[in-house]
């Protein structure tokens, strides 16, 4: 099957969210999507899944011109969407997830789990997965709630799958799972749409790309002729630097020293102390439990054994606000989730953490607290209207610069970044490396939690990786690359490689 | 285009105008119904009653208005802090039940027959009666406390918390009260029944000052931003540095103390405390006012003049069945009525 959209148009009010794209995907094809936040692509998916209508252009199914004006008629069609936040129900078994809406009955009206179970098989057969239909969703890993979405997809005979950033919350071997599984479904003649800012999966898993920018189509071509820094350049309109950003200054003194801290399954026996001026980098795979750790130390992770000391006194971190009042920031992964208030405006969204301050006897002063918040924002360069919009009404790099800001605010001794750039565009993701690099050149203590390898490469003087809860390793200099960083998450010690250099000399 | 058409368009501008600010602000809606209410209302009672000349149909008017707001004031100052309760993504089922509690204790306190604490220990006059309040607007705000501390320590869910206070505190009273008889101070009665030419404003003027408070509060210090922000997201708030327990505990004390204010309107302008009905259903009523005037109950947005509006929307509706003869029974399904229909036409457009 071959779905095409020509000269589509969109505009919200007098903004032109898409102007004269051109999109065709054909089975046997995996098609990337490309573009930084905001620059069309969920609009324009949102009209090929019948989310949205097109203002002019048109669509067409095998040259067929069709229209879709709900989410049911074009999944009828055979185009499913698969959102980035997964639609399945946790507590329901996988094959009761697939056949939601649409449970197959028996004689009595009762529901036939046999036929449903049996159906399933035959699709997780077809994609090449070992999976129980009868297993609960809520015991399956990420990778695999992605794999039952698109096992959904197929159950519904999908001849198109839009996939919305599926790889956002999976590891590295889930990744791998994922994209074998679509290698498979390639071969089977399915049209696949991958939506992603991770352009090295991309070239991975691709065969065609669409770059979009500013609401426009820049590039579309074979990925075999391109390469990531020429996507990338098309993305941001612009070069893209992937060179170090270390920085080499004098580093001050120690600011926060954690001491044999444990917290039961969570996280065993984590020392590590950072100074000011220091970036200090923490990775490792989904489960190593970094972003526990540092929420337990801010306050917000429950109890827990071992001890913590500010330039060298001993504290105890009851609760966040005794966090902030002794002089740590946490800028929370997860935006949606942990670091945005939707029902409140850009400025109260941006200076939340320092209200104690900015005010008096509980009465804040606005014009304080809007000049605080104005001098952020132009520092950090946010693109906004005014300050009292909504905070949705912002791109995801946008938001997270306004989280960003509320923490510059306040500024903290030691400021704790947990995945900073997750699903952050590239022109954001530099203006935040250069924000945490200023900061750290001005003599603030620098954490940064992450799972992009090539983050911690980049930003870190030097590096703890966790596996399992516990420091596996620490890297620095020239030992802290992507290598070292992986064979140390998997599990690897730290003194295989010089057995290993041994044994070869 | 002609004048004609130029005109139509002009008239059409303003109903979008109109229709958007009806979609967008859940405060100009309410405003709108309240206005319309009270516009038929009015005609009901020109109609209802005999008048002569204007002045006549004025005092009528303003009887009317006085005793409707008068008599509206004590649920009308429980629904302010129910409005925070419910920003806050809470709820707070035990106000009728913290109101008869505080107006059992206020009876106990101030009796001037026998058994009266304050006359037992030789204290009278207005001295006993400043002791009084002080005491019932601390116990209003302990009992507060109490939920507060069993929803943020105790991490229960508020509906079962106050659940439960509602009918522990009100047993409890009955229980206590069982051989009472009491006679208030004179001097107490004042609280309420103060002449202002002619008219008992009192309580008119306490719900107007502390709703104007309660607006203030809301809109202008860290507290009242916090509220919101924790009913819109209460993880990101506590990753933001903010005692999240401390604010809940706060909403729940402060709703306790609102209703103390509640009850000694109440006990004074009446003077009696039926400890078997007296605020049974209040719980509801402020619900009912709080969600008609466009608050959330998911919590994260609401607004206080929009309790104020849903109060009067309540009130005048009530006004307006007795005015054209409903029968009583029928009360309920009216203001029913009026809940979902509110609710109805608040209902944002999905996209």
């Amino acid at each position: 099957m071959t779905l095409e959209m020509r000269n589509i148009y969109k505009s919200f009010g007098a903004n032109n969210v898409l102007r004269d794209i051109d999109f065709t995907v054909s089975g046997g094809e995996i098609c990337a999507l490309l573009g930084e936040n905001g620059a069309g692509k969920s609009t324009l998916m949102n009209i090929l899944g019948g989310v949205l209508p097109a203002d002019q252009g048109e669509l067409r199914l095998d040259g067929q011109p069709v229209r879709f004006r709900t989410p049911a008629e074009s999944l009828a069609a055979g185009v499913a969407f698969i959102h980035q936040e997964l639609n399945l129900v946790n507590d329901l078994a996988i094959f009761e997830n697939m056949f939601i809406g649409r449970e197959l009955k028996g004689r009595a009206g009762l529901l036939d789990s046999r036929a449903m179970c049996q159906r399933c098989q035959e699709v997780f057969d077809r994609m090449g997965v070992d999976l129980d239909p009868r297993v609960m969703v809520r015991d399956l890993d990420a990778s695999y709630k992605q794999i039952v979405e698109i096992a959904r997809a197929l159950l519904m005979e999908a001849a198109v799958i839009i996939m919305d950033e599926p790889t956002t919350s999976l590891t590295d071997p889930e990744i791998d799972r994922v994209f074998d599984m679509m290698r498979t479904l390639k071969s089977q003649g399915v049209a696949m749409v991958f939506i992603s800012h991770k352009l090295k999966e991309v070239m991975a898993v691709c065969t065609r790309y669409t770059v979009l920018r500013d609401g426009a189509m820049v590039a579309a071509g074979d990925v075999a002729d391109t390469t990531v820094d020429q996507l990338a350049q098309h993305m941001v309109g612009h070069a893209v630097r992937t060179e170090s950003l270390r920085q080499e200054h004098s580093l001050g003194q120690e600011v926060l020293r954690a001491q044999h801290l444990s917290q039961e399954r969570r996280f065993e026996d984590v020392s590590f102390s950072v100074r000011a001026g220091e970036v200090l980098g923490f990775t490792g795979l989904l489960g190593d439990g970094r972003s526990e750790l540092f929420q337990a130390i801010f306050g917000s992770g429950g109890k827990y054994q071992g001890q913590l000391y500010l330039e060298g006194r001993p504290v105890t971190v009851r609760n966040t606000s005794q966090a902030v009042a002794l002089g740590i920031g946490y800028v929370p992964r997860d935006r949606k989730e942990n670091g945005i208030i939707k029902d409140m405006d850009i400025l109260e969204n941006g200076s939340i953490v320092t209200w104690p301050r900015q005010g008096r006897g509980g009465f804040l002063n606005w014009k304080q607290v809007r000049e605080d918040f104005q001098r952020q924002a132009e520092a950090l360069r946010i693109k906004m209207g005014a300050q009292s919009d909504r905070i949705g009404s912002l791109s995801g790099g946008n938001q997270q610069k306004v989280v960003l800001a509320k923490w510059l605010n306040a500024e903290p001794k030691v400021l704790i970044f947990d995945n900073p750039t997750q699903g952050v565009d590239v022109g954001a993701k530099e203006d935040i490396y250069d924000t945490i690099l200023k900061l750290a050149a001005q003599g603030v203590a620098v954490v940064v939690l992450s799972s992009e390898a090539q983050e911690i490469v980049r930003l870190c003087s030097r590096a703890l990786v966790l596996f399992h809860g516990r420091v596996q390793g620490e890297l620095q200099g020239e030992a802290l690359n992507d290598q070292e960083i992986m064979r140390l998450a998997t599990g690897g010690g730290e003194g295989e490689q010089k057995e290993r250099m041994a044994a070869n000399g | 285009m002609d004048k004609a058409e130029k005109r139509k368009e002009g008239a059409m501008g303003i109903l979008h105008r109109l229709r958007d600010l009806w979609r967008g602000s859940p405060l100009f809606s309410t405003g709108m119904a309240l206005l319309v209410m009270v516009i038929v209302q009015t005609l009901a009672l020109s109609m209802n009653t005999s008048f002569d000349t204007f002045g006549q149909w004025f005092q009528n008017w303003l009887q009317n208005w006085v005793s409707l707001l008068r008599g509206n004031a004590g649920i009308g100052i429980i629904a302010l802090g129910m409005t925070f309760v419910i920003i806050s993504g809470g709820i707070d089922l035990s106000v009728g039940s913290v109101y008869v509690t505080v107006g059992a204790f206020l009876m106990v306190l101030l009796n001037t027959g026998a058994g009266g604490w304050l006359a037992g220990i030789g204290l009278g006059g207005i001295s006993a009666i400043l002791l009084a309040l002080v005491l019932a607007m601390a116990l209003g705000s302990l009992l507060g406390e109490g939920n507060g501390l069993l929803i943020s320590y105790g991490r229960m869910p508020p509906f079962i918390a106050t659940l439960g206070s509602m009918q522990i505190l009100r047993s409890v009273t009955q229980y206590c009260m069982k051989a009472q008889k009491t006679e208030l101070p004179d001097a107490y009665k004042a609280i309420a029944r103060f002449d202002i030419g002619g008219q008992q404003l009192m309580p008119i003027i306490y719900w107007a000052v502390l709703a104007a408070a309660m607006y203030i509060i809301s809109q202008k210090t860290s507290f009242g931003r916090y509220v919101f922000a924790i009913g819109s997201n209460e993880r990101t708030t506590r990753l933001s540095g903010v005692n999240v327990r401390k604010v809940k505990r706060r909403v729940y004390a402060l709703t306790g103390f609102l209703v103390a204010i509640a009850a000694v309107i109440q006990t004074s302008r009446i003077g009696s405390m039926d400890y078997a009905s007296a605020g049974s259903g209040f719980e509801m009523d402020a619900i009912a006012s709080v969600i008609v005037g466009g608050t959330s109950m998911s919590g994260g947005r609401g607004s206080i003049i929009g309790t104020v509006f849903g109060t009067l929307i309540v009130a005048v509706m009530n006004n307006l069945l007795n005015l054209i003869g409903v029968d009583p029974y029928l009360s309920a399904a009216f203001k029913g009525a009026i809940i979902i229909g509110a609710v109805l036409l608040q209902r944002k457009d999905k996209n």
